[in-house]
């Protein structure tokens, strides 16, 4: 098993920077899958054993890096896994948006590392400075290489754009503060409502004019929880009741430069935020729905 | 003693005492004919720190404003916390504070401090005075053969690469660059923690001596504090220091006014790394190393002083290396708790083992080190484990001196 990498951009850099620390705000282990193609960041739920991921986050090596290497397993299993805990990657590499290159290769030193060197020009004279972080991680076993697929999704009833991040968030987390689940409702028509509801009050928000991606029919609506809005016809209108902590802290990706944001929705199951960049990342972020 | 601080310098003399509460609960004031002396010591007596301002720090200054026929100089000890308090706020504190009175009486028993602020606002502290003694931790500064001025930022910079949780640091000083390292404890798993290490050159540095190659290690908390000091005042840090085991000794001053003094006890290098490397060397050169290090501590011994006043009893081991605690009974109050001593016992009890640990190994070369609990016995015991810890710091400590003297 072998990996090795380098990084002397500065945008990407930074831009790892960013994905790296978002991802420590959603979860405190993670999985680094490497593959010849692409890095993969796993998160998987802490509490509920092998569950299918809740975030899924791929960066397409070649627009990364300028040099990268790795010879995995096997020659049948070409991919390392690494479970890492992300606060420690993160915080190491908060000093990446002002440095001038990055080394990361997997060592053993005592136990398996990552090790990160990170050169970076010094703020008080023309020396470089050189910065070595060892991150311990563990190899993940191949028998247990299945609990970090891919997820399979079910086809979304509705894919919308959403509103720029920075807006939603401040919406969610004031309404965080009042409730802990919010509805999220997706109309084939652009709009996109949250709404929360407490005992003295319901709360609802509403962005209008976004670019429906894809609408997958009518939906058909069973009970008596979705009140009918008069002069709209339920059957565009898909809804999903989720935690609303999830959704904030998915949120926080907007420090990520990206260039489109989509939302999908499988009616009353699941709410995909997906996340796109410009050099092709792409972070995927699966909350499922809570039905009563 | 009665001194006038004026309002740009009161801003020091409060960023000196937010410093020193970094590293001590206690402040010792004295005051000479020609400056006064503030001084701190941690409570684990590892790092200690003292600031003198020259006479020229001040507006006015009498020494002698009680006119007292004692030329000792007055001496007294207050609580930090009350100190802290009177500096509340010490970024601002120039723009409110035009002028500071500090009054000292030898025969009272509150020290004065008495703020003159703006719109003739007028505060005054009355800090009660815990004792009328001075501490002082000898050490040498001048003769060491390391030596490297550091402009305040690059350090604190350095130092941004290091986790919030690390504790100590590692210098690793060699003439082409200084390492700095996080020191990691063998006892917390190592699959936990990172590990980080920043490599300076010498070209960023003011000045670069290193005359001796050596590895230290210290506490990163009080070394953070000094570091902040030097740069809320903005001036350059001075580093002395010899090798491992000596105090690593930082000094900031402005060349007229103040000087601050800042001593590091520094503790030996992994100590597992030490232990394989000794089980390989012969038994002469074991005997001799021992005589040597039974020299050394002799003659370290005097290496810390104690003033006349014995706030820091003979038993001191601040900067000393003390290899193997004497088996002697320090006599202890009739109303001791039992409880208390079970506790020695056993300390006692685990340096024994330790020792016997030793002279097994000298035997023979190859048996493997005593299966030891890692996790509970390192915790509670953790202190026995380190290399200059004196188990008489915990004995000598005396929390109430006897009423009577017999």
């Amino acid at each position: 098993m072998k990996f090795r990498c380098v990084m002397i951009d500065a945008g990407p850099m930074r831009e790892f920077s960013n994905i790296v620390a978002t991802i420590s705000k959603l979860s405190k282990e993670c999985v680094l899958r490497v593959t010849a193609e692409q890095l993969y960041f796993i998160v998987c739920d802490e509490n509920n054993g092998p569950t299918p991921p809740v975030l899924w986050c791929e960066i397409p090596q070649a627009l990364f890096f300028s040099e990268y290497q790795m010879v995995g397993l096997d020659d049948e299993h070409k991919d390392i896994y690494l479970e890492v805990i992300s606060v420690n990657l993160a915080k190491s590499l908060v000093t990446l948006k002002s440095a001038k290159s990055l080394k990361m290769k997997l060592t053993k030193k005592q136990c398996p590392c990552i090790t990160l060197e990170i050169e970076s020009p010094s703020a008080t004279s023309q020396q470089m400075r050189h910065v070595t972080h060892d991150i311990p991680v563990i190899v993940i076993p191949r028998m247990r290489w299945s609990e970090f697929n891919e997820p399979k999704i079910p086809y979304p009833d509705i894919s919308i754009e959403l509103p720029p991040l920075k807006q939603l968030r401040t919406t969610i987390d004031r309404m965080r503060a009042m409730a802990s689940e919010v509805v999220i409702r997706a109309s084939a028509e652009g709009r996109l409502t949250l709404q929360i509801r407490t005992d003295m009050a319901k709360v609802s928000t509403r962005f209008k004019g976004l670019t429906v991606e894809a609408f997958g029919g009518p939906i058909e609506h069973s009970d008596s929880e979705t009140e009918t809005q008069i002069n709209e016809d339920m059957s565009r209108i898909c809804t999903c009741r989720v935690d609303a902590k999830k959704f904030s802290l998915f949120l926080s990706a907007d420090q990520i430069a990206h260039n489109r944001t989509v939302c999908s929705v499988v009616h009353k199951k699941l709410v995909i935020l997906c996340l796109q960049t410009q050099e092709n990342v792409k972070i995927q972020c699966f909350i499922s729905g809570i039905v009563y | 003693m009665k001194c006038h601080v004026p309002g740009a310098n009161v801003k020091v003399l409060g960023r000196t005492v937010h410093a020193l509460a970094r590293f001590g609960d206690e402040l010792y004031l004295e005051s000479l004919a020609d400056c006064i002396l503030l001084r701190t010591l941690n409570a684990a007596e590892s790092a200690y720190a003292m600031v003198k301002f020259n006479k020229n720090f001040f507006s006015y200054f009498n020494y002698n404003y009680y006119s007292t026929d004692d030329n000792e100089g007055l001496k007294c000890k207050i609580s930090m916390k009350s100190a802290l308090n009177t500096f509340k706020s010490p970024t601002h504190m120039d723009k409110q504070v035009e002028n500071l009175e500090i009054k000292l009486d030898a025969e009272a028993c509150k020290l004065i401090f008495q703020l003159k602020c703006k719109h003739g606002i007028v505060k005054t502290h009355y800090v009660s005075i815990l004792d009328s003694k001075a501490m002082q931790a000898v050490y040498t500064k001048d003769s060491v053969p390391n030596r490297i001025t550091s402009p305040q930022r690059i350090l604190s910079e350095a130092l941004s690469n290091f986790q919030q949780s690390d504790d100590q640091v590692t210098l690793e000083a060699t003439e082409q660059s200084l390492v700095l390292r996080n020191y990691v404890d063998l006892n917390i798993e190592f699959t936990k923690v990172i590990r980080s290490q920043i490599t300076l050159k010498p070209a960023e540095f003011d000045s670069y001596t290193i005359g001796e190659e050596t590895t230290i290690t210290f506490t990163l908390k009080e070394f953070k504090a000094l570091l902040g000091f030097a740069e809320a005042l903005n001036l350059p840090l001075q580093l002395h220091f010899e090798t491992t085991g000596r105090p690593a000794v930082f000094i900031v001053h402005n060349g007229s006014t103040f000087e601050a003094h800042f001593v590091l006890a520094t503790s030996k290098p992994d100590s597992a790394t030490q232990a394989t490397s000794t089980q390989n060397t012969t038994k002469a050169e074991r005997s001799k190393r021992k005589d040597k290090s039974v020299q050394d501590s002799v003659r370290k011994k005097p290496h810390l002083e104690t003033d006349t006043s014995k706030c820091l009893d003979e038993d001191s081991h601040l900067f000393n290396f003390i290899d193997i605690p004497e088996d002697e009974n320090i006599p202890t109050e009739n109303g001791n708790d039992t409880k208390l001593n079970n506790v020695r016992n056993t300390i006692d009890d685990i340096n024994c083992v330790d020792i016997t640990n030793n002279s097994q190994a000298m035997d023979c070369d190859n048996i493997p080190p005593s299966p030891t609990s890692k996790k509970i016995i390192k915790s509670i015991f953790k202190r026995c484990f380190e290399s200059t810890f004196d188990p008489r710091a915990i004995q000598g400590v005396v929390l109430v001196e006897n009423s009577d003297s017999e």
